[in-house]
């Protein structure tokens, strides 16, 4: 039988040495389309909707186990969300196409406190602006999506965190 | 990695990095202009039989994609303007043959001649590099590439990219498909 490479080669598609290098900043969405509604179980049968959620700045990751920019992210993004909470701010990951077992092994190396949901058949995902992942999304709290992330991200830069921080304040008047 | 650089007769300043994994023999080759790049590294087919065969792909189905070429993509812009491209105004030339990627769309349509479970074709459709992105600064993208070339085929990659909307036209030459070990 033909040798079948070993896990490591497999799960990764990383070259040895190959360093995820983290993209920057997040990239403000021009008339912030409002962001589509979606109802999905975590990995705990638990089930989220967008709507739920309206009224709080949100922190929607769409990602898979296999993408390496996403699991390098995930550590700094689970941090973050710690620290945003603080602000209301709560996060959510968007699993795409992948069944429950496979993302709770992940969470076996790559614990983090917020919720992981399941698109099972990436029909959200396809109703996002989304094209590859990682991608995330910060919603205001109208429900609108403020600023998009292409590529996985530093989550400890502390002025990422800033712009997303600001939509929970209420817009100044104009004089 | 061992690099080497080597200047590219394009119409735009631009070079091309390759590098070989000491440890497995892997290449991979690197474009890079005004901050944006493409990096290709070489995957081998067994990796892609196993990816995909713990994703819902059969036998036959798993060999299409396994001997069709396909390379680890790195597609980002650390440069301070907007880019964009799009997979079908990318080309390849093998042996005087010039022929298109295989992109998303032409592994769907695959799929219709010859069916496959939905959670394999999810797997590859989000695996695989999307056919047109736009990257803001600081964006980027990995995803595979699939050239439909038997392992081991040489190649030149002709790539096309928008940068604040100038048209770069550059060439990645003698990239090779990682032999089928």
């Amino acid at each position: 039988m033909r040798l079948i490479v070993t896990a490591a080669l497999l799960i990764s598609f990383a070259l040895p040495g190959q360093a995820v290098t983290p993209g920057k900043g997040l990239t403000p969405m021009p008339d912030r389309p409002p962001a589509p509604d979606f109802a999905l179980s975590d990995i705990d049968g638990q089930t989220h909707r967008l709507s739920d959620y309206r009224g709080q700045v949100l922190v929607v990751n769409f990602w898979a186990t296999w993408c390496p920019p996403c699991r390098e992210e995930m550590p700094s993004m689970d941090r973050a969300s710690q620290t945003l909470a603080a602000d209301g701010i709560q996060m959510l990951a968007v699993n795409v196409g992948e069944d429950e077992d496979t993302i709770f092994q992940f969470t076996a190396n790559y614990p983090v406190g917020f919720p992981l949901l399941m698109d099972r058949d990436s029909k959200v995902a396809e109703a996002w602006p989304i094209r590859g992942l990682p991608t995330t999304f910060v919603v205001d709290p109208q429900g609108r999506i403020a600023y998009r992330a292409i590529g996985g991200r530093d989550w400890d830069q502390g002025e990422l965190l800033d712009p997303v921080r600001a939509l929970t304040r209420p817009p100044t008047a104009e004089p | 990695m061992l690099l080497g650089a080597t200047l590219l007769a394009a119409p735009v300043s631009a070079e091309v990095l390759t590098g070989e994994d000491p440890e497995t023999g892997l290449r991979s080759w690197t474009w890079s202009h005004a901050g944006t790049s493409v990096q290709l590294l070489q995957l081998l087919p067994d990796q892609i039989r196993a990816f995909f065969l713990a994703r819902g792909f059969e036998g036959e189905e798993v060999e299409r994609i396994a001997r069709a070429c396909v390379f680890q993509t790195i597609f980002r812009n650390d440069g301070d303007r907007p880019v964009e491209y799009d997979l079908e105004d990318w080309s390849l030339l093998n042996r005087g043959e010039r022929r298109p990627l295989r992109t998303r769309e032409r592994w769907d349509a695959e799929w219709q001649t010859h069916p496959i479970d939905e959670p394999a074709r999810i797997a590859l459709r989000w695996a695989l590099l999307p056919t047109v992105q736009g990257f803001e600064p600081g964006d980027y993208n990995w995803g595979m590439t699939s050239f439909g070339l038997p392992p081991g085929e040489p190649l030149d990659l002709r790539i096309v990219v928008r940068i604040a909307g100038e048209q770069i036209t550059a060439q990645i030459p003698s990239v090779v498909c990682a032999a089928d070990r």
